[in-house]
């Protein structure tokens, strides 16, 4: 691209400044903390389906707000990662449920946390996945 | 607009007119990046396809079994994730989770939300049932910028 001299200063300056003001978020590079997620989204539950019986009715209504309450709570931690909230409410009758994920990431920076919840009538399972913003 | 920016991965010097010097100060960088990913995109459609095809060669006329559906879904997922790399996705991180249950008429809801760049980011699923089983397969792709 051809500039003039002028104005390829200004540009230099100006990306200069924009890395000066976020070099403390380049070079502290927090890894996922599983700990911190899965309460956040325990207390979630708990608030949502604590204390009721499965109802075919409001189940639809609970998952979302579970998942939406999760992933506000996760973003409110301010942390710099981008966020995917799964969230499966099974009746129990005695069926067997499996979970598996498989992540092709940067094993370093994100991190996933998976919290398992039942009470007399069913099973709430909640999968947080967490990558990292690099820039 | 979009000739300039193949310009720019080409590394061709272009000169600039009176409109575009209003936008020297956006970086360059940032719309190399817009241009790459809209030729490497995650594509839900091409993804979701890949998907059903593998649920389906492995899971087609296979019963529930509670020590081996365990291990069936793990393989899966790798299974899923091998092929999704090979489809050229280079700068996504994927995320690929499989769950298989015993059908038994119970009520199963899964919901999921996501916090991430719109512009960049999507996901793909598909859902397989028979009489003895079903399965859900979810692919999020998040673009490494």
């Amino acid at each position: 691209m051809i500039l003039t001299t002028e104005t390829l200063e200004s540009n230099k300056r100006f990306e200069r400044s924009c890395y000066l003001n976020l070099l403390p978020l380049f070079f502290i590079q927090v890894a996922f903390n599983p700990d911190e997620a899965s309460n956040a989204v325990k207390e979630c539950i708990e608030g949502v389906i604590g204390g009721v019986d499965y109802s075919q009715n409001k189940v639809n209504q609970w998952t979302a707000t579970i998942v939406e309450h999760s992933l506000t709570q996760l973003v409110k931690q301010g942390k710099p990662f981008k966020y995917i909230v799964n969230c499966a409410v099974m009746q129990k009758s005695g069926a067997g449920l499996h979970t598996a994920n498989s992540c092709y990431w940067d094993t370093t920076t994100d991190g996933s946390c998976t919290v398992r919840w039942e009470n007399r009538t069913m099973y709430c399972v909640v999968s947080v996945f967490a990558v990292a913003i690099t820039l | 607009m979009w000739n300039g920016l193949l310009d720019i991965v080409n590394k061709r010097q272009i000169p600039l007119s009176d409109k575009s010097e209003k936008n020297t100060e956006t970086s360059v960088e940032n719309r190399f990046i817009s241009c790459i990913f809209c030729v490497f995109r995650f594509r839900p459609a091409v993804v979701s396809s890949c998907i059903r095809e593998l649920v389906r060669e492995q899971l087609g006329g296979e019963s529930y079994d509670s020590e081996r559906s365990a291990e069936t879904a793990q393989t899966l997922s790798k299974r899923i994730t091998d092929r999704l790399k090979e489809l050229g996705l280079d700068r996504y991180k994927l995320v690929v989770q499989v769950v298989i249950g015993e059908q038994r008429g119970e009520g199963v809801q899964m919901a999921s939300r996501c916090f991430w760049d719109a512009d960049t980011d999507s996901c793909a699923k598909d859902v397989y049932m028979n009489d003895s089983l079903f399965c859900v397969a979810a692919v999020f792709g998040i673009y490494h910028y």
